[in-house]
């Protein structure tokens, strides 16, 4: 038999509901484990299953993983929920008995998760963010390989400290404004860095040439506290987020407008933005 | 007469040649394999990634618990697989200002199928859909919706009944992730173990 790589790494994870998958795989995991005797002895758990502890049904309380647990530690500990009965119910049908009476089997083992399961969002999570569904190019910044696209010197202060064109698409029928930012990937001193920021961009617009503010640009404060454009790492280099956001109201800020007050503010109208990431590598 | 029954011997030899290519072709299809021996009906395998992180560029997500069940089958000879729940928890960013507050696998079930790539057999999972809602005032990303779709090829090793997935296995197998426009790079490394008829058995793909 192959080597059960990472079995020994795995522990059951909690289940919050119950389903007839549930159930068919909490009677294995008990049948199997009533045939073992016991659980493993470093503490780990023979695993339900990952699917199985999170299928979705009535919810439960009781974790799948406990009843098993439960299972292997003699029944012992807190009382097993609607999913623990359910496999301990299915689990005395010899017809599931896929692992049971199998000696020392057990199957894979998963680790078991300390926080509740994630979830993915809501409709209106969906509805208050920014929704990054717009695209984003530059003819500077090309992407390759599975790796993000580099930025010349040029582009930076080790150069003319200039930026390059960008074209957008996909912008949302009733857009009011777009505005660009360029910030730094990684904050500095805990604060979103913000390289260059440019409101009151007309909305039909399809980009910004190198080199030339838009008609009507309307250019913030950046993190230099300077009305500009200016990437310019303080190290060997920088990874930088060029962003177009669509707002589906106008916030026309003054000229010099504070780049990072403005942001939130960007992020507070919940409008869609196009991402597009370069890495800048001084040498 | 002599040429015709000629013409038609060759034909006929040159039909036998294709249908013994194609035999060939079809029985060299991956399938699963429970100690040597091909699936027959369905199995689960599931499990939970021993590794793996996703990266945006300057923005790598991780979660602690990773976990994933895959119905398998072989249909005519061909391993096929469904990725039916993708489980996540606690997942998080290499950047104190960026939290995940909302990740979760969306279009259940992926559809999967084993391939072999030079030699290598390769499981390919179609369909993949991710969304990811980051949160912190201070995030480059902060209250912003990413959604990672595309299809992710991995790697099966049979000896150690695991399954690789990285920027070299989907560039070998012909399959991207993207989000925000580009290709992304997602690292994974699974145990491929069953857990419902064949338990403890080896699995293998071949």
């Amino acid at each position: 038999m192959a080597q059960r790589t990472g079995a020994k790494r795995f522990l059951a994870p909690p289940a919050k509901s119950a389903s007839a998958g549930v159930a068919l795989a909490l009677a294995l995991a008990a049948l199997c484990l009533a045939g073992c005797g016991g659980g493993s002895s470093d503490g780990e758990t023979t695993a339900a299953g990952a699917g199985a502890a999170d299928s979705a049904g009535a919810a439960g309380q009781a974790p799948g993983a406990t009843a098993q647990a439960q299972g292997a530690k003699g029944g012992s500990g807190e009382s097993p929920g609607e999913a623990g009965h359910s496999g301990g119910a299915s689990g005395s049908d010899p017809s599931q008995g896929a692992g049971g009476g199998a000696g020392q089997k057990q199957g894979p083992r998963i680790a078991a998760p300390k926080g509740p399961r994630e979830q993915a969002p809501t409709s209106d999570q969906i509805a208050q963010a920014t929704v990054a569904d717009m695209s984003l190019e530059s003819p500077a910044i090309v992407a390759a390989a599975g790796r993000p696209g580099t930025l010349a010197a040029p582009y930076t202060c080790d150069g003319k400290d200039s930026w390059p064109a960008f074209k957008w698409g996909g912008i949302p029928a009733g857009t009011a404004e777009l505005i660009f930012y360029a910030m730094n990937v990684q904050p500095v001193e805990e604060q979103l860095f913000v390289d260059w920021a440019v409101a009151g961009i007309d909305p039909d617009s399809k980009g910004i040439e190198a080199g030339e503010l838009p008609k009507g640009a309307i250019v913030g404060t950046n993190g230099f506290g300077n009305r500009g454009y200016s990437l310019c790492p303080s190290g060997a280099g920088e990874i930088y987020m060029f962003a177009i956001y669509a707002l589906p109201q106008p916030l026309s800020p003054p000229k010099g407008f504070d780049a990072r007050e403005l942001r939130h503010r960007i992020l507070d109208v919940s409008g869609n933005v196009g991402l597009l990431p370069a890495v800048y590598a001084r040498g | 007469m002599r040429t015709k029954a000629t013409a038609i011997g060759a034909a006929l030899a040159a039909l036998a040649v294709l249908c013994a290519m194609f035999a060939t072709s079809a029985s060299a299809a991956p399938a699963w394999k429970f100690e040597g021996k091909s699936l027959e009906g369905t199995e689960t395998v599931l499990g939970g990634a021993i590794e793996s992180s996703m990266t945006i560029p300057g923005l790598t997500t991780k979660c602690e618990n990773f976990l994933y069940k895959l119905t398998v089958e072989n249909s005519a000879g061909t391993g096929k697989g469904s990725v039916t729940e993708v489980p996540l928890y606690n997942c998080t960013t290499n950047s104190k200002a960026c939290i995940v507050e909302k990740i979760g696998a969306e279009k259940l079930p992926w559809a999967s199928k084993l391939t072999t790539v030079s030699t290598t057999p390769y499981i390919i999972i179609e369909g993949v859909k991710v969304a990811i809602l980051y949160e912190g005032e201070e995030c480059v990303l902060g209250e912003t919706l990413v959604t990672v779709t595309g299809s992710a090829g991995g790697s099966i090793d049979n000896s150690k009944e695991t399954a690789t997935f990285n920027s070299s296995t989907l560039s070998a197998s012909g399959t991207e992730l993207k989000a925000l426009g580009q290709k992304i790079e997602w690292n994974g490394l699974f145990p491929t173990e069953a857990f419902q008829w064949h338990r403890e058995q080896a699995l293998s793909v071949s």
